[in-house]
């Protein structure tokens, strides 16, 4: 009966969830590496009960569909921290965590005690050999070139340089496949990481995030108008059923 | 609504970020100052609608899902151990450090902390200690009729006495390494004190392999870059202000709901 208060709600709910990913979005814009998210909407038809009235007999609803990850580059950052690591080009680092491996675009590395090449939060980093990255302790000089191999100086022969390991950079044949998880690391459940040798990395630079601030503001100012819109859309619906009823249910004066 | 909660974390973070800066602009000129960096990380991911769920019976699924993120949190303030300007003093007991390395200094406690501001002094007893009176290893003690004091690039301290023709050594600094320096632990006064992040010392002489070299009458000072201090001031406040908005916003749309009736 009241398919107008529904067609509405349709749309304020898929708005609030939109207003959530833009926050996320504004609240992740000094985060390295992070990707902003955008809220795809789609149609959603309903049949109404009337078929015979051809296209108008599909009531269409707005629904939430999916969230995508943008891909595209952030700005890169000089920070001169030889253990900062951006990727240039599609690809991933890999890193272990204890439920398997995940992939990230954030290389803040640092060390651990043992010497070896970890995430922020711990996480050893891993070589192309599927290894983790142990750096000798009287290690200096780091260099990682653009192809991810890293080498110090050698101790016994200054002049000398000792390679250590290198990075392993994946791609992904579907890369928005991915799914999130917390700390800027992604989960591939059903993709299969592939070697990616045109990717360059570069050292002493952090990719940014990618969220542009006037982009999400102006978003943001949208998804507040056509929340407001739906809003006076079932106000006015109210007021429209407050009205039938007043005039069809009100007792007749004469008869 | 969780915008107002995702704004509020945006907010906090930004807080912690300006808080970083003017920590590290307030020690400017700090000797061996180090300055930090704050970092954050995403929070967690609510699925909404999972990738992958089967959205018919003729067996497609969803290629991605709704996940929402549910904002930010600082994941650490890193210690940036990039080595400052030397400053030139011609203090004589004004050390800079060139390369790797920490001096060694005994705390009260019998704890050993480490620095890299060099600029030492002597007690009433002659003992080379820091500007609060704290020991350096392994404690360099000069003689009270010594007329000059010469420390060379391997940190040994020569002194040259009164009525005494050739200069005597007196003692060596020791200087000490760590595997991962970001990890030491800030403790004040310009020292950094061991974490089981950081690794455990490895103690040599100046100038050995991996051990930087001393610099008599120069000091190191803080290796703060103003101009990029100031940047990111303006983007922590710019980014401070953007969240500020996302909350005014959601409360909006959480009014209007209200007065919906």
């Amino acid at each position: 009966m009241d398919s107008p208060s529904y067609v509405a709600l349709s749309s304020l709910t898929g708005r609030r969830r939109q207003m959530d990913v833009i926050a996320n979005n504004m609240a992740n814009v000094n985060t390295p590496g992070f990707q902003r998210e955008a809220l795809v909407f789609k149609e959603y038809l309903k049949q109404t009960r009337d078929p015979a009235a051809g296209p108008l007999s599909r009531l269409s609803l707005a629904q939430d569909f999916a969230t995508v990850r943008d891909l595209s580059e952030g700005a890169m950052l000089a920070t001169d921290n030889p253990l900062d690591l951006a990727i240039r080009g599609e690809g991933y680092f890999v890193v272990r965590t204890e439920d398997g491996e995940r992939y990230t675009r954030r290389g803040t590395f640092g060390l651990d005690e043992q010497g070896q090449l970890v995430t922020r939060t711990g996480l050893p980093v891993i070589g192309e050999a599927g290894d983790v990255i142990v750096f000798p302790p009287d290690a200096s000089e780091i260099q990682i070139n653009s192809d991810g191999t890293i080498s110090v100086r050698d101790v016994n022969d200054p002049l000398a340089e000792e390679v250590i390991g290198r990075v392993q950079v994946v791609r992904f044949e579907n890369e928005y496949a991915l799914q999130r998880e917390a700390e800027g690391l992604l989960r591939a459940d059903e993709e299969d990481p592939i070697a990616a040798p045109d990717a360059t990395v570069l050292q002493g630079m952090i990719e940014q995030s990618n969220v542009s601030g006037i982009l999400e503001m102006t978003h943001m100012i949208q998804t507040l108008h056509s929340y407001n819109a739906a809003n006076t859309l079932m106000e006015q619906e109210h007021e429209r059923q407050r009205k039938v009823i007043q005039i069809v249910g009100a007792p007749r004066a004469t008869a | 609504m969780r915008a107002l909660s995702i704004g509020a974390t945006g907010m906090l973070a930004q807080q912690v970020n300006v808080e970083v800066i003017s920590n590290n602009i307030a020690n400017m000129s700090t000797t061996g100052f180090k300055r930090g960096r704050a970092e954050f990380h995403d929070l967690l991911y609510q699925d909404l609608r999972r990738v992958g769920s089967v959205s018919s019976d003729a067996g497609t699924i969803v290629p991605s899902g709704v996940q929402v993120g549910l904002g930010v949190r600082t994941a650490a303030v890193y210690r940036i151990h990039e080595q400052g300007n030397l400053n030139i003093t011609d203090n004589t007991l004004d050390l800079a450090i060139n390369g790797r390395g920490y001096f060694q200094v005994e705390l009260p406690s019998g704890e050993t902390a480490y620095t890299r501001a060099g600029s030492l002094q002597l007690s009433p007893d002659g003992d080379i200690v820091t500007p609060e009176g704290f020991l350096v290893a392994p404690g360099i003690r000069v003689p009270q009729d010594a007329v000059s004091i010469a420390i060379n690039t391997n940190g040994e301290v020569w002194v040259k006495r009164d009525g005494v023709v050739n200069p005597e050594l007196q003692g060596t600094f020791e200087l000490a390494t760590f595997v991962n320096d970001a990890g030491l632990e800030a403790v004040g006064k310009n020292l950094f004190k061991e974490t089981p992040a950081s690794g455990g010392p490895q103690v040599d002489i100046p100038g050995a392999p991996g051990f930087g070299s001393v610099l008599q009458g120069a000091l190191e000072t803080g290796n703060v870059n103003a101009v990029q201090e100031i940047t990111s001031l303006i983007t922590a406040q710019r980014a401070y202000e953007m969240n500020s908005k996302v909350i005014q916003a959601s409360d909006e749309m959480l009014r209007s709901v209200t007065t919906l009736r």
